[in-house]
């Protein structure tokens, strides 16, 4: 995935878009005041200067599906781990919430099930049957929607033909209007994310953890063409 | 009873209600979402519209079947049905083109929402108590039938009155032919987020009561005067989108954006250049700007009308001099010089104006002078430019100015208009009208109340009768949004899925009371359905629009209904008509503000909330939890303080803050903002609920209770931000949602929390 | 005087025979507090983790600074007790097996922590590797699961090395006692007859243990620090930790040791065994260790200072600057600037001396712990995510419980086997009097 701070607008319909398509709970008002909201996606807001020059960058962080991902080793069930695509897994059945993982993890991306997960009715109507809800003590967290990517697969193996361009799409990606976010396939060199990835404003977030993530950040730039 | 039977007997109430549909409005919905259809765990795209905003984006629902418990024909039970499980944009509506903001996405809870009225409702206890007893539609239905006929019979048809939210279409429609054919005056319009000092500045200069659309994918240099429009003003999405292209759509061609006002908002903090100005002056920053470009000739050349030069020509005027501007909006003589020439050096660049800069006193001139600098800009109708969205031209009054004025006139003439019987649809004025209009005192005298609202919120909770709509996902919906797009849209919308209360369609009910109302109304209102309503006028308009029906109408409808409107390409549409401009000469006007300077030390700035606009989203759990963009806070309300003012107030981060108006006083935490002017406070709308759900009801507090209730000049319609106010801390600390742990990223500055 | 060897079993038998009503009400009371936390616990499972103060990104709180203290505090023992025997102190004979339980008590608490914490703690077992139909195994490259193995095998060491050596006694206990306890002992002292073959045997196997027990004492400290040394963390991603956590390990371990010898010196009154000689020698290697950690702990942030990374700064300042200065300089406080002068004057190196020294050490170690995993997690990579932690009554009071179960367990223990190695105690009479009996006395 490439994420282009120069357009990405702080709108925050990703946010949504995530919880509506993944079944992320609200947890109200007293968790959310103890940080234990669980977004699988943030966007990050950093004021630059003050009055009467105050600048503001945002940036979604979600998991950045790192191909040496800190949160895999330290796992003892192997409940994150490294699927044979390249994507950082996570079993909710295996977790027994350690939240070693949380702790490895540089991005603070993964949330918590501190409790059950509850909607009120007829609130649970909304929940997307593609996606499992999460039971109490599990760790979960951003999957690039993946069952969004193995129904592509699926339709895809059943015409028997290859992965379009922009199929899958994640929801936050289909629902970034600036199109801040783009989702695609970095193995094919053609393919629009390869090319924003080997943008000279490309950088990765915390690159020098060495935790080589797959989302590419194209830094915001100023009018001037500065980057700042 | 076996989950088995339960299912059995689901299906049994699901055919009658298959059956029965025919006559039973509230069950036509039946025969539009098939549930044969559905293979388990198979999605269904049904495209919808969202009508949370006046954007009007075109909705896809993804629907799939699942086990619901609804009421049918008065019984509870577990029926299989199609279930909207998410909303996305309609990827071919020419206004969103496949996206949908965060609101939009979640009007799913809307349908959803635990705390929905589920039955007709009466009132059983005094007015505001919130005690009501549910009863049957046929009794509710006759009882506002008889209430009409009697003041028909007695020809005091004037005393029926009718307020609407923010409504086109034929919904609006369907509501004044009800009130025309009663002989009642034709409905109030009460939409807090509309413009409409903007509106009366495109009737005077364009002839055109509408909202602008702006081409910002092709235009090279943004300057926008207090417009939020990336995040909730006039239609965000389609911005949004243009904007984006702006930036980097264009390789090698990076467009400049500027952003001016006093309080940084979510569209601010994108800008490569913010600039503060005095609460106000924006009107008069326009002058200066296009000043200059006159004065230096550095307006790129175009063709104009004998008084667009006249008013160009007044434009040379001194007052308007950098050095005279700079001194009134505090900003300085060569920042504006150096603005101006830029933009100059890149066209197309193009202005724009929302916000606090038209809800001040002085609103009307604000908006005149930045269409004057649009003028001079050479931006109006032209590529990377503002233009206007086409209307279809027959649907008189479809897109009609949804002026407030008529609404604020009812409110505040001297003598409020004796009325007898009230309808209100789609809008809370209780709760976002300054406690100064009195609305809620004067909506208690109304002798009889009736509300369509799904939810008891400030206005529904005082009504005599509450016949709960259907929510939007459930409805036939059609609009024409009125911005947005450079192509004439009608939206179209079949229900996306049955209901899941005992509610009915409000124009399904207008159309059972006009059957039983008989002689007169019921000629004026011949459909069976709101769905035959929309058809005919659908067919009158592609025959109006020349649409080729050769292969038959039904083929045409259908495909409408698939692809969720109706555009250009379907229809052959006039393109913009911008010529018939009349500018005038320009004037300045600066704004008057409420309360004293000495007394009131701060400019107290309410703004439309990313996340509930004018408060009509705060009862979503999903809104409730967003933090905010700029703030991070979610679950409550603040008060935006400059970090040095609120030092030297020593005012610390979570202090309980109390702010006085000359109009009331509210309690609320303070919030540290290195983005907001030093005499400037900010607060949220949207939170402060008295009713309105268990995630909304008494969380935070409404702006609305010390704003000021002063009108636009000229124009009438609320001047929310030109209210003065006094801080002062009362000694206690809340504790904020907050989701940042650091207001910056790099500098040691310590992480506010 | 010296005491003769029947005195020496009288005096160090009557504790086990005979039961004060103090030491009775002392247990009840214990108990019940045991029995709260218990309960908080219950509480917790059945309401879910989040009645912890935990929170994102301070997902680690009390309950791993409580299981990183006790596996610490389980240092004492075995590692002390080893030491001493291989390097044969005399002085060693009374105390060795005060240290060898506390040992064992105290991995069985810090080993209980991990459960506790966890969010799913019934599912618990899958740490454990165990053949199961979907032929899972537990991840080896997760430091939990080095624990997992470091943790029983030293528990299992321990015991061992407790055990053995108290056979003879239990042989004693055997022939002094009737009834269901003769018979009881009989069971425990596995037949122990007293023979040439029998001493033998027992003194090379106490021989070959006390050389294993080291590296798996020295294993098991070092294990738990890689859970933290391990993972891309602010401060803690660093390789002292290992050797900061085995200095800090036996050094709480020993205030742990004095402390409990206090303790049963006055209550069982063994003053003439656990005798000012037993103290001022285990002052000394006290203050040993207390030079040591106050040089682990210059070392660790002089580096991190110097070496000046952003991330890294943050959380030092953070603790030596910002909301936890107190705490931190507290800890300094116990850990160093109080204890060094009682344990370096000789003069102050008394039992009480030493006594208040050790409290002071075991409180400092606690913040220590603390002081290491909070912070950090608090201030990780990106600000946006810093956060903060408060620890809710549950913590807390199971937190206290575990004090409360640590003094229990000993005083049953007491009851059950004699808390002074009898025989050996009695082996030392034959070598000078000076070496274990007090010259006052
Ligand atoms: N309420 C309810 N009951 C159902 C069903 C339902 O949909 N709802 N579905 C039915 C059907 S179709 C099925 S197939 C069964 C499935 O029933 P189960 O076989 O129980 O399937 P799950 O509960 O999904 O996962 C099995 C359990 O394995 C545990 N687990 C995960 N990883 C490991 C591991 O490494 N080792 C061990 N030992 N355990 C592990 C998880 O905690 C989980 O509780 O349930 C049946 N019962
Ligand atoms: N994340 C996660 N995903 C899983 C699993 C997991 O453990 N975790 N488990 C997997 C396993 S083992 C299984 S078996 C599948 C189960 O997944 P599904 O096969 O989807 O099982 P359900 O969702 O329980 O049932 C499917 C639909 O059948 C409908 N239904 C119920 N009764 C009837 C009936 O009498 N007639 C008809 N026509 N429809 C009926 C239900 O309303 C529901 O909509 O999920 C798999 N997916
Ligand atoms: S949707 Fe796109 S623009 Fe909006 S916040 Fe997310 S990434 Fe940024
Ligand atoms: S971002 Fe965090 S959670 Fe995601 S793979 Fe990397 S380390 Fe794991
Ligand atoms: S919390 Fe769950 S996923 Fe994370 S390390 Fe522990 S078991 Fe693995
Ligand atoms: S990729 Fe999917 S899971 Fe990840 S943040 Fe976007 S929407 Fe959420
Ligand atoms: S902008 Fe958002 S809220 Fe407004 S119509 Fe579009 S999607 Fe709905």
């Amino acid at each position: 995935m490439a994420v282009d701070l120069d357009r990405c607008t702080g709108c925050a319909a990703c946010v949504i878009a995530c919880q509506a398509e993944n079944n992320v709970p609200t947890v109200g008002e007293e968790a959310a005041g103890k940080n234990r909201a669980m977004h699988w996606i943030r966007i990050e807001r950093y004021y630059q200067g003050e009055f009467p020059n105050p600048r503001v960058k945002f940036r979604p962080v979600l998991c950045q599906q790192c191909d040496n991902a800190p949160c895999e080793p330290v796992c003892p069930t192997y409940a994150s781990y490294h699927t044979s695509e390249g994507l950082n897994g996570q079993v909710y059945n295996r977790c027994i919430g350690t939240r070693y993982c949380a702790n490895a993890c540089p991005y603070t991306v993964r949330t918590f099930n501190f409790f059950n997960p509850f909607w009120d009715k007829p609130l649970h109507l909304q929940l997307n049957p593609d996606v499992s809800v999460r039971q109490v003590g599990v760790m979960e967290k951003c999957t690039f929607c993946v069952q969004r990517i193995k129904a592509s697969e699926i339709q895809a193996r059943a015409e028997n033909r290859e992965l379009r361009e922009g199929e899958p799409t994640p929801a936050c990606v289909q629902s970034c209007a600036p199109k801040a976010l783009v989702f695609g396939d970095l193995n094919d060199p053609e393919s629009e994310v390869s090319r924003l990835a080997r943008s000279p404003r490309g950088a990765k977030l915390l690159g020098e953890l060495g935790t080589r993530p797959k989302i590419t950040y194209l830094e915001r730039e100023s009018w001037d063409g500065q980057n700042s | 009873m076996e989950r088995r039977d339960f299912l059995k007997f689901g299906v049994l109430t699901g055919a009658t209600a298959t059956l029965t549909a025919c006559e039973k409005p509230a069950q036509q919905l039946a025969r539009f979402v098939p549930e044969e259809d559905f293979v388990p765990g198979v999605a269904a795209s049904k495209p919808s519209l969202c009508t949370l905003c006046p954007g009007g984006c075109g909705v896809v629902v993804r629907v799939m079947d699942g086990e619901a418990e609804v009421i049918r024909n008065g019984q509870r039970g577990l029926i299989q049905m199609g279930l909207a499980k998410k909303l996305e944009g309609n990827a071919r509506h020419p206004v969103n083109r496949g996206k949908l903001c965060a609101r939009g996405q979640a009007g799913l809870q809307v349908t959803y929402h635990p705390d929905r009225v589920q039955n007709p409702l009466k009132r059983s206890g005094p007015r505001g108590s919130g005690d009501f007893h549910e009863i049957e539609w046929q009794e509710a239905l006759s009882e506002v039938a008889s209430k009409l006929e009697e003041l028909r019979s007695q020809n005091r048809a004037d005393s029926i009155r009718f307020i609407t939210g923010n409504m086109r279409g034929q919904r609006r429609q369907l509501i004044n032919k009800f009130l025309s054919s009663l002989g009642a005056p034709p409905a109030l319009q009460f939409a807090p987020l509309d413009e409409p000092v903007l509106r009366r500045a495109n009737q005077l200069n364009f002839g055109r009561a509408i909202l602008p659309s702006f081409d910002l994918e092709r235009s090279n240099y943004v300057i926008s005067l207090g417009a939020d429009f990336l995040g909730t003003w006039n239609s965000p999405v389609s911005q949004s989108i243009g904007y984006g292209e702006m930036r980097r759509g264009r390789p090698g061609n990076r467009g400049k954006f500027v952003q001016v006002e006093q309080r940084m908002s979510q569209t601010g903090a994108n800008a490569d250049e913010w600039v503060a100005c005095s609460p106000g002056s924006e009107g008069l920053l326009a002058l200066g700007l296009a000043h200059i470009m006159v004065k230096e000739g550095l307006r790129p050349g175009q063709p104009e009308t004998a008084q667009s030069r006249e008013a160009v020509e007044g434009l040379r005027n001194e007052t308007y001099s950098a050095a005279q501007v700079a001194s009134r909006t505090g900003i300085s003589a060569n920042r504006i010089e150096r603005l101006a020439r830029e933009m100059a050096a890149h066209p197309p660049a193009v202005a724009l104006i929302g916000g606090a800069a038209l809800a001040h006193t002085n609103g009307l001139c604000n908006a005149l002078a930045v269409n004057l600098l649009n003028l001079v800009l050479g931006s109006i109708g032209l590529p990377g430019g503002m233009f206007f969205t086409p209307p279809i031209s027959i649907m008189k009054g479809a897109t009609s100015p949804n002026d407030n004025s008529d609404f604020v006139s009812y409110f505040r003439s001297g003598h409020f208009e004796p009325t007898e019987i009230l309808f209100v649809d789609h809008a809370n004025p209780v709760f976002a009208t300054p406690q100064g209009w009195q609305v809620s005192e004067r909506l208690k005298q109304i002798p009889f109340l009736v509300s369509f609202s799904s939810f008891i919120d400030e206005t529904s909770v005082l009504a005599d009768l509450i016949l709960p709509d259907h929510s939007p996902l459930e409805s036939w919906l059609d609009d024409a949004p009125e911005s947005g797009t450079s192509e004439a849209v009608l939206t179209l919308a079949a229900p996306a899925m049955r209901p899941l209360h005992n509610t009915r369609a409000m124009p399904d009910v207008l159309l059972e009371l006009a059957k039983s109302l008989g002689k007169g109304v019921s000629e004026a209102l011949p459909w069976k359905t709101f769905e035959e309503m929309l058809q005919r006028s659908f067919r009158e308009i592609a025959q109006a629009e020349r649409c080729d029906l050769s292969d038959g109408f039904d083929k045409v409808w259908g495909r409408v209904l698939e692809q969720g409107g109706w555009w250009d390409g379907e229809c052959h549409i006039p393109p913009p008509q911008t010529t018939s401009a009349q500018f005038r000469a320009p004037e300045f006007v600066p704004p008057v503000f409420d309360g004293g300077e000495q007394e009131f030390p701060f400019y107290f700035q309410p703004y439309v909330s990313e996340a509930f606009l004018d408060g009509s989203l705060a009862h979503l759990p999903w809104m409730q939890e967003l933090p905010d963009a700029l703030s991070t806070v979610s679950w409550g309300s603040w008060l935006e303080v400059n970090p040095k003012t609120a030092e030297k107030l020593q005012i610390r981060q979570g202090d309980l803050i109390r702010v006085r108006s000359r109009h009331g006083t509210l309690d609320t935490p303070a919030l540290l903002n290195p983005g907001i002017a030093f005499d400037v406070v900010a607060m949220p709308m949207g939170q402060g609920h008295e009713q309105f759900g268990r995630y909304a009801r008494r969380r935070g507090a409404n702006p609305m209770n010390v704003v000021a209730p002063i009108g636009v000049e000229q124009v009438g319609s609320l001047a929310w931000a030109s209210t003065r106010v006094s801080l002062s801390k009362i000694g206690q600390k809340r504790r904020l949602c907050l989701s940042s742990g650091s207001l910056y990223e790099k500098e040691e500055q310590p992480g506010l929390r | 005087m010296v005491k003769t060897a029947d005195e020496v079993q009288r005096d160090l038998l009557r504790p086990v025979v005979e039961t004060p009503r103090r030491a009775v009400s002392a247990m009840v009371g214990l108990a019940l507090v045991v029995l709260a936390g218990f309960s908080a616990w219950m509480y917790q499972v059945y309401t879910g983790i989040g009645v912890a103060g935990i929170d994102r990104p301070v997902f680690w709180g009390f309950y791993i600074t409580n299981f990183v203290f006790w596996i610490g505090i389980s240092h004492a023992g075995t590692l002390i007790s080893a030491i001493l025997r291989l390097s044969n102190a005399t002085w060693r004979r009374p105390i060795t097996r005060c240290a060898e339980v506390i040992t064992v008590f105290a991995l069985l608490i810090g080993a209980m922590f991990p459960l506790i914490h966890l969010g799913r703690p019934w599912l618990a077992f899958w740490l454990a590797p165990y053949p199961n139909q979907r032929g899972l195994w537990p991840n080896y490259r997760s430091p939990l699961v080095w624990d997992f193995f470091a943790i029983n095998t030293y528990l299992i060491g321990s015991l061992i090395f407790l055990l053995l050596p108290t056979i003879p006694d239990f042989a004693l206990l055997r022939d002094n006692l009737s009834g269901w306890r003769r018979k009881f002992y009989a069971v425990l002292c596995l037949g122990w007859r007293g023979t040439q073959r029998q001493w033998r045997q027992l003194e090379s196997a106490m021989h070959i243990m006390a050389i294993l027990i080291i590296p798996v004492a020295v294993s098991v400290h070092t294990i738990v620090s890689w859970d933290f040394a391990m993972t891309p963390v602010p401060m803690w991603h660093s390789t002292i930790f290992a050797p900061y956590f085995v200095v800090g390990a036996i050094f709480s371990g020993i205030a742990a040791l004095i402390i409990a010898m206090v303790f049963l010196r006055s209550s069982l009154h063994l003053e003439e065994y656990l005798n000012p000689r037993c103290f001022d020698n285990l002052g000394k290697l006290l203050l040993v260790m207390s030079l040591l950690w106050f040089y682990f702990l210059f070392a660790e942030r002089l580096t991190t200072w110097y070496g000046n990374t952003r991330s890294e700064v943050a959380v030092l300042w953070l603790t030596m600057r910002g909301p936890y200065r107190d705490l931190f300089w507290v800890m300094v406080g116990c850990n160093f600037v109080f204890p060094f002068p009682l344990l370096a004057i000789k003069k102050l190196r008394t039992i009480t001396g030493t006594f208040l020294a050790s409290v002071t050490v075991v409180i400092g170690m606690w913040i220590e712990r603390y002081l290491i995993i909070v912070p950090s997690l608090s201030r990780k990579f990106l600000p946006y995510a810093w956060g903060t932690y408060r620890p809710t009554w549950v913590e807390i009071t199971i937190t206290g419980a575990t004090f409360c179960a640590m003094a229990l367990l000993y005083l049953l223990f007491s009851k059950v086997v004699p808390v002074v190695s009898i025989w050996e105690v009695k082996a030392g009479l034959r070598v000078p009097s000076s070496a274990i009996m007090d010259e006052s006395s």
